[in-house]
């Protein structure tokens, strides 16, 4: 039973960042396809698609602070349930996050692409679901502190 | 329904298209539409060349008869797996059969008889039944019947194809709300590209080679005869 906790444990101190990055692959292939059609069809602008198909890299960047945040505490039977409940969740809020946040590009390309005009604020999409990770990992790093041990 | 990823790809790079009114020509050229439909996974691709294939009345070839046409469409629509594409090809069908009682009535001809395979749909029957009625009937669901009765009876051809084009970009402009980066998004595309292609098409030198396409296909193998008598 303590081995599966402490593997419950690991399994948490590591989730925000594995979590986080695959979900991170994923929102960036998203966006990075609709930016490679883009680029089929504008006859200029090709940087701005490409930066932001790069948008949904910050969830993993956010999943490292906090894996560092919840690798502070030693996993034991005691700590192992908060470390797995603190970080299974905020990986999949991460992860989450970074697959969404790849399709709102992909319709912010797509309709930029189409009207140039509309490129920053298309982007607001994105942005508020790039919100909905920082609270995730502001307040995973809260509650990461107030663990026990 | 397979949702690939490369078609975030194949969307993102098709131009947007505009309502068809505005536009003198389509935004891509079929060479190039069908380069980027490369992308579709192959069933898809399949799927998409027999809907094309069904929609598009005027590549059908001359010698083709009604009975063949609503077999095909009966083989074909129950096997369409978007539910959101057998909506609309049943709703365009439905409106040829509304329009094909139109033109059969204007004619003087009397009304289908019963069993006579002729139209598609819910409505063949009611249409059959409400034969005299000038929107059969239908005035509530198909507000735009009447106009399509007055346009054939005082023969506008131009203006009928224009509002019976239009009412169908509306249709299928509305069924792709919520479709993006899906092959109904892309099937939906197709079938508005071929909307404004259709509506492009109505030029005079792209009218004598149809016309002299279709020529060819009627004559078939006496071509040689006619040709020979000429010269």
């Amino acid at each position: 039973m303590d081995a599966v906790m402490e593997l419950l444990g690991w399994a948490g101190t590591f989730s925000p960042l594995a979590l986080g990055a695959i979900g991170s692959m994923v929102g960036c292939m998203i966006a990075g396809q609709a930016a490679c059609g883009a680029l089929l069809e504008v006859e200029s602008g090709y940087g701005r698609f490409i930066g932001l198909t790069a948008l949904p890299s910050s969830q993993t960047i956010y999943g490292i602070v906090v894996m560092f945040a919840l690798m502070a505490h030693p996993v034991t039977v005691e700590t192992a349930p908060g470390l797995a409940a603190i970080g299974i969740l905020t990986g999949v809020g991460l992860m989450m996050s970074a697959i969404s946040q790849g399709k709102a590009l992909a319709s912010s390309i797509n309709a930029s692409k189409a009207k140039p005009e509309v490129f920053g604020l298309s982007i607001a999409p994105a942005a508020i679901v790039e919100g909905f990770a920082v609270f995730v990992f502001v307040f995973a790093l809260v509650l990461a502190g107030s663990l026990a041990g | 329904m397979a949702r690939s990823p490369r078609y975030y790809m194949l969307m993102a790079s098709l131009p947007p298209l505009r309502p068809y009114f505005t536009s003198g020509q389509t935004p891509i050229s079929r060479l190039r539409l069908d380069r980027r439909l490369a992308m579709l996974e192959p069933d898809d691709r399949a799927e998409l060349a027999e809907i094309e294939d069904l929609m598009r009345w005027d590549r059908l070839p001359l010698d083709i008869t009604d009975r063949e046409i609503l077999e095909h469409a009966h083989d074909l629509i129950p096997r369409i797996r978007s539910s959101t594409l057998r909506d609309v090809l049943t709703w365009r069908l439905e409106v040829r059969t509304v329009v094909a009682g139109l033109r059969r009535r204007t004619l003087g001809r009397p009304p289908p008889s019963r069993g006579e395979r002729w139209g598609y749909g819910r409505w063949v029957r009611h249409i059959e039944q409400q034969w005299s009625s000038a929107d059969f009937g239908l005035g509530g669901i198909m507000p735009w019947v009447a106009e399509f009765s007055r346009l054939i009876s005082e023969n506008d051809t131009l203006g009928f194809e224009r509002e019976l084009l239009g009412v169908a970009w509306q249709y299928v402009s509305r069924a792709a709300e919520g479709h993006y980066f899906s092959f109904e998004a892309v099937a939906l595309y197709v079938l508005r590209w071929d909307i404004i292609d259709r509506w492009a098409a109505y030029d005079g030198e792209l009218a004598q080679k149809r016309f002299n396409r279709l020529v060819s296909e009627g004559l078939g193998e006496h071509a040689e005869l006619f040709e020979a008598s000429l010269s």
